[in-house]
């Protein structure tokens, strides 16, 4: 019952009653968390089934399993009743499984048609690549589906959405029996996504079963048949879209009412300007940015994929270079434009990449708590040891840090504990402006409100906090004001009074 | 979280940085006890007295080369140029002597050399952003071909400053000279390192350079000092070999990187850097050397001298990388 | 149909081709400025006789440039080809002196070549060990064990067979010499399998993006450990050549030629990154180094020049490439 999609009408008739695919008991731990805790899944074929969950439910960890990126601590994986074993992506993919990740899988050198054939190149005569049939095949492909991209172009060259497309296709190059989409629209245009979900909708007509996984409650209630909800790495519940109400599955998604969530505690913000940002342009991405953020106040940037958090987020503290605007903290100019000078000025990011960019994984907790203050234990040049001890030792109580020691390597620590320190690490040190960006990823969500409670605490003490973040319900619970982006511009600054679900996408969109 | 159990019962204030140095550091002391056991058994005249005293000798070279090594290496930078460097700074330090007679002269002659060719490739490396085994393999290259330019044959003795003997020949009581200086070095490095800011934050850079850099530390500093120190570690070096051999050899020192590179590994540092210790450090030397004199007194062929940091090489990185898959899982 | 026509629409390496044809071309007319150049202030240099002689002292570099660039382009490095090149003489040589054949000598040759590919390939792509670190490594064992083995003298071709001398010495239609065309054989046939071949491509993948490779099905350690092993067996070709061409299995042979070929190769646009760059870029990098030392020193200047420049050109190739790759990713 494989299917091939430049092919269609080859496939045999769908055979429902027998699952497509069935995943039984499934447990994955990493250091410090239980991604996966006994997790059950069933993929009807020629049905459309949506995987819903918060980030961090681990959702992406069990895509991951089905696609051979990591193996399974425990559970089993039928396809059509035949146990699998899958031990890398290569046997998920001789089963017919493709899955489209989030992050662009393609190889950015290559041209798009070949990156389309990635998998396997179509071969001629004594095993040389066919690229006749390459072109013509990619062509062919993107005519059906009715996608608008040269297949000569430089993958590399093109933007973020039509990357996404492109990979979305190449999972329809080959046979395929379980499609698997991770957030497929997080970077696509409306246009787009109504070009995908018919491209869906035929995959299911044509007896595939696709496996949606997706937070945006809307997607899944025009495109699913059915909907499982993870929480926790834990499966909360399995139902027909038709029985579930917005309600329903947010109560699944989040377990708990969204006010519990995020705890206000701070009062409102004052009117002395802290950080000032104007003009602000990179060779990249940015373009005239220009935005104010006042002590004790949140202020929550939202974008799309791409829209350009990130880099505003390295740009305003001095990590990446800018070609035009000024930045300053206090009245006083970055300048020279450096993380040195920001941090004397008080200003400071906090990384959504904690691996490749907070943490010294290797380093005791204490060190890394203490990397942004160490002068201010120095003697002479020689650390004052016990002081610096003392003064990490009152932030693990205070936060209620779990570690067995501070001599603890912090990459033995859970996420929501290793976030912790980072944000302890800028405390030491004193700053007038934090910068978070996506802080509560990779956190479970029992820590997740902590986080909140801690970002609530810091504005309540006078910083100004600047908030980059994807996630609607952090943005609307946490913050102040909120500003909106869109391909490296500003798009709106409004209140949180004013704010609207809809006010925000919109000016996302752009 | 067998690790935290782990590190908990293990001392943790006895090493800074790595709580499992221990552990294999203690291996490597067994490793060198065996060693000179083994060797003593088959050669006797292993303990003698002038052998001691030989080994000890060619320990020091290493061992100053090794502690600014150490420090590059622990800040995740490696320098391949350290051996074709040796053998310049000694050719231009006799040849300054030569000139003004001023041990003094010839001192800073070698110091600014080797210093400055820690500096270009602390340049290269931090600014141009090259890898630095590629940038330093290509300074390996100029100094090889530069010294050839320089002087085609020995650059001899004609100064016969009796300091400039001492230097590699002499002694403090019993103590040979060049061993003093190469413990000196070492304290002062092994102090740095780990108990001043500036070790802390090479440790750091080698751990997680982007998070150092994001904490408002200026990272390519850190770099570029690490290499200049193991320039001036090279001039130090380089003089007490030219001392030792009492003319510059535009040919010594090949080979020296590699023997610098396996012992910093064999002690435990790690070339991911953020990870390792100056006194694993003096153990991997001393291995290193032992294995050296053994195949000398034992009269097997001198030629092995080249095959042994090769496999040690490749053996103490591949142990390396066991230990961080352990630590991992 | 919104689709473009098809005349414009190419794929795969055509458009490769399209993309480094600007680095190519700046290459080629580069390597035409050093011959200008030469040709009027070198005597005895633009000539039949020394182009051809240029060419062949250039097919060592080239045909252990292929595997040079192959390991490169998978994102790895192999520095041991030049200890590699004096150690499969040994059996070439010995082999040959016993049995007075050529073929087992060049078997002998070859099976120890694969030896060290594999051991290489092992360390790096299974162990896990930096290929540099390894590559270094087997670089000092197999140079130790040459001096070991020879006791620092060499072992003379005894058998001096003919067909072996035509290898030096041999030239075909009395003017390519013989060497050459192998080299270029070579560079043909791996050209083509780079660019049509599946195997090429996954090699690109690999070190173009080794996670995206791994998704796609690839397996990762495999693909580079097949490179390993061409780049080792590459190598031993050179060194049959060079073998050749001195007469004998000496314990100096190859010495520094390691560097000369990787210089060579991040000159012709081959990036360390892995997944750029391609085999005409390397033979350009090659024939502009080897035209460039025998000009100076037909202009007198010391040889040792060449180890300078040689340096300078690798560590000016890296940044040059490394800045253009960050102006291409960002950051």
């Amino acid at each position: 019952m494989s299917v091939d999609f430049l092919h269609p009408g080859e496939g045999t008739a769908v055979d429902t009653g027998v699952p497509a695919l069935e995943m039984r008991g499934i447990d994955k731990r990493f250091p410090g968390v239980v991604a996966l805790d006994n997790v059950d899944l069933t993929l009807e074929p020629g049905k459309i089934h949506a995987l819903m969950g918060e980030n961090g439910a681990g959702k992406s960890t069990l895509i991951k399993i089905m696609a051979g990126v990591y193996g399974k601590d425990a559970g089993t994986i039928r396809m059509r009743g035949r146990e699998l074993d899958i031990k890398s992506p290569r046997d998920s993919l001789k089963e017919g499984i493709k899955v489209v990740f989030q992050e662009i899988a393609l190889i950015s050198e290559f041209t798009v048609a070949e990156n389309i054939f990635l998998e396997g190149y179509p071969t001629g005569k004594g095993g040389s690549i066919d690229w006749r049939k390459i072109r013509a095949d990619s062509a062919a492909l993107f005519n059906r589906i009715g996608f608008n991209v040269d297949p000569a172009a430089r993958t590399g060259s093109l933007p973020v959405s039509q990357q996404q497309m492109v990979e979305i296709a190449r999972a329809l190059a080959h046979e395929a029996r379980v499609v698997v989409m991770d957030e497929p629209t997080s970077s696509l245009t409306p246009n787009e996504i109504s070009l995908l979900f018919t491209v869906i909708r035929r995959l299911a007509a044509l007896g595939i079963a696709v496996l949606y996984v997706s937070h945006k409650l809307d997607e899944v209630f025009e495109i699913a048949d059915t909907v499982t909800v993870l929480r926790d790495g834990r499966h909360v519940s399995t139902r027909p879209i038709g029985e579930h109400t917005n309600d329903t599955l947010i109560q699944d998604m989040i377990g708990r009412r969204i006010e519990s969530l995020f705890p206000r505690k701070r009062g409102t913000p004052g009117s002395k300007v802290a950080l000032s940002v104007q003009g602000l342009s990179t060779a990249k991405k940015l373009k005239d940015v220009s935005f104010e953020a006042n002590a004790g106040e949140v202020l929550g940037f939202f974008g799309l994929m791409g829209a350009g958090r990130t880099e505003l987020a390295k740009a305003i503290v001095g990590f990446d270079p800018i070609t035009s605007g000024t930045i300053s903290v206090d009245g006083r100019g970055l300048l020279p434009h450096d993380t040195h000078t920001g941090v004397r000025l008080g200003i400071g990011l906090l990384t959504e990449d904690r691996k490749s960019e907070g943490l010294m994984g290797e380093l005791p907790v204490y060190q890394n708590a203490s990397l942004a203050s160490l002068g201010a234990f120095a003697r002479m040049g020689f650390i004052d040891k016990a002081g610096e001890r003392k003064a990490v030792q009152d932030y693990v109580d205070r936060f209620r840090i779990k570690t067995p020691s501070l001599f603890q390597q912090i990459k033995n620590l859970s996420g929501g504990n290793q976030q912790k320190v980072l944000i302890s690490r800028w405390l030491m040190r004193g700053l007038k402006v934090i910068v978070v960006d996506e802080p509560t990823r990779g956190i479970d969500v029992g820590a997740k409100s902590e986080i909140f409670a801690l970002i609530d605490r810091l504005a309540g003490e006078g910083l100004a906090v600047v908030m980059m973040t994807s996630e609607m319900p952090e943005l609307l619970g946490l913050a102040d004001r909120i500003a909106v982006m869109c391909e490296g511009r500003l798009t709106a600054i409004m209140s949180r009074d004013d704010a609207t679900q809809e006010k925000i996408l919109n000016a996302a969109i752009g | 979280m067998e690790m935290s159990e782990l590190t908990q019962s293990s001392a943790p204030r006895r090493f800074l940085g790595g709580q499992l140095l221990g552990s294999s550091q203690l291996v490597l002391g067994i490793i060198l006890a065996v060693l000179c056991i083994a060797i003593s058994i088959a050669a006797p005249q292993f303990y003698s007295e002038a052998n001691i005293i030989a080994i000890l000798r060619q320990c020091a070279l290493v061992l100053i080369v090794a502690s600014g090594m150490t420090m590059l290496i622990i800040t995740a930078e490696v320098d391949l140029s350290v051996g074709a460097s040796l053998a310049f700074v000694g050719c231009i330090g006799m040849a300054v002597l030569n000139s003004t007679h001023s041990l003094a002269l010839g001192m800073l002659a070698a110091l600014a050399f080797a210093g400055g060719v820690g500096l270009f490739n602390g340049l290269v490396v931090t600014r141009l952003k090259v890898n630095s085994l590629i940038a330093t393999i290509g300074t390996m290259m100029m100094l090889q071909g530069g010294v050839y330019l320089f002087t085609r044959e020995a650059v001899q003795n004609h100064h016969r400053l009796i300091s400039f003997t001492d230097l590699g020949a002499g002694y403090i009581g019993a103590i040979p000279l060049p061993v003093v200086i190469a413990v000196v070095i070492f304290a002062i490095a092994a102090v740095t390192l780990r108990f001043t800011t500036l070790g802390r934050y090479l440790y750091a850079v080698g751990a997680n350079e982007r998070a150092v850099r994001l904490s408002g530390v200026r990272s390519e500093r850190l770099k570029l000092f690490a290499f200049v120190v193991t320039g001036l570690c090279v001039g130090v070096a380089g003089m007490i070999l030219s001392s030792l051999m009492n003319a510059g050899q535009p040919t010594a020192g090949r080979g020296f990187e590699l023997t610098v590179i396996a012992a910093v590994i064999l002690g435990g540092t790690s070339l991911l850097g953020g990870r390792g210790s100056l006194f694993g450090t003096l153990l991997g030397v001393l291995v290193m050397k032992v294995i050296d004199n053994g195949i000398i007194i034992l009269g097997w062929n001198q030629d092995l001298q080249m095959v042994v940091p090769g496999v040690v090489i490749i053996l103490a990185t591949y142990l390396d990388i066991i230990r961080n898959r352990a630590n991992v899982g | 149909m919104s689709l473009a026509s098809t005349d414009t629409m190419k794929a795969g390496p055509s458009m490769l081709a399209r993309l480094f044809a600007r680095q190519e071309l700046a290459l080629l007319l580069c390597l035409i400025l050093v011959i200008a150049f030469f040709s009027f202030t070198a005597e005895n240099f633009f000539s039949v006789r020394n182009m051809t002689n240029v060419l062949g002292q250039a097919s060592l570099a080239l045909t252990a440039g292929i595997g040079c660039a192959i390991v490169f382009i998978s994102g790895e490095v192999d520095i041991s080809i030049g200890s590699l090149l004096a150690t499969i003489a040994l059996p070439l040589i010995i082999i040959m002196n016993d049995t007075n054949s050529l073929l087992l000598g060049v078997g002998g040759a070859l099976l120890f070549g694969l030896i060290i590919g594999v051991v290489n390939g092992y360390l790096t792509a299974y162990a896990g060990i930096n290929s540099l670190i390894v590559t270094l490594g087997t670089m000092f064992i197999m140079r130790g064990g040459v001096y070991l083995y020879t006791g620092q003298r060499a072992i003379p071709d005894d058998a001096a067979l003919d067909s072996f001398i035509a290898l030096s010495d041999g030239r075909l239609f009395n003017v390519v010499p013989y060497s050459a065309v192998i080299a270029i054989v070579l560079l043909v046939v791996f050209a083509y399998m780079m660019q049509h071949r599946p195997f090429g491509r996954q090699i690109y993948a690999v070190g173009g993006n080794p996670e995206v490779a791994r998704l796609a099905g690839y397996d990762v350690r495999r693909v580079k450990f097949i490179c390993f092993v061409i780049s080792a067996l590459l190598a031993t070709v050179a060194g049959i050549i060079l073998a050749a061409r001195v007469g004998s299995a000496q314990h100096t042979a190859g010495l520094n030629f390691e560097f000369q070929v990787v210089a060579a190769t991040v000159l012709g646009g081959v990036s360390l990154a892995g997944g750029i760059g391609s085999l005409t870029g390397m033979a350009l990098g090659v024939l502009i180094l080897q035209f460039l030392s025998n000009g100076l020193r037909g202009l007198g200047l010391p040889t040792e020049w060449q180890l300078v420049i040689t340096g300078m050109i690798i560590i000016a190739a890296v940044a040059f490439d490394e800045a253009k790759r960050r102006r291409i990713v960002g950051g």
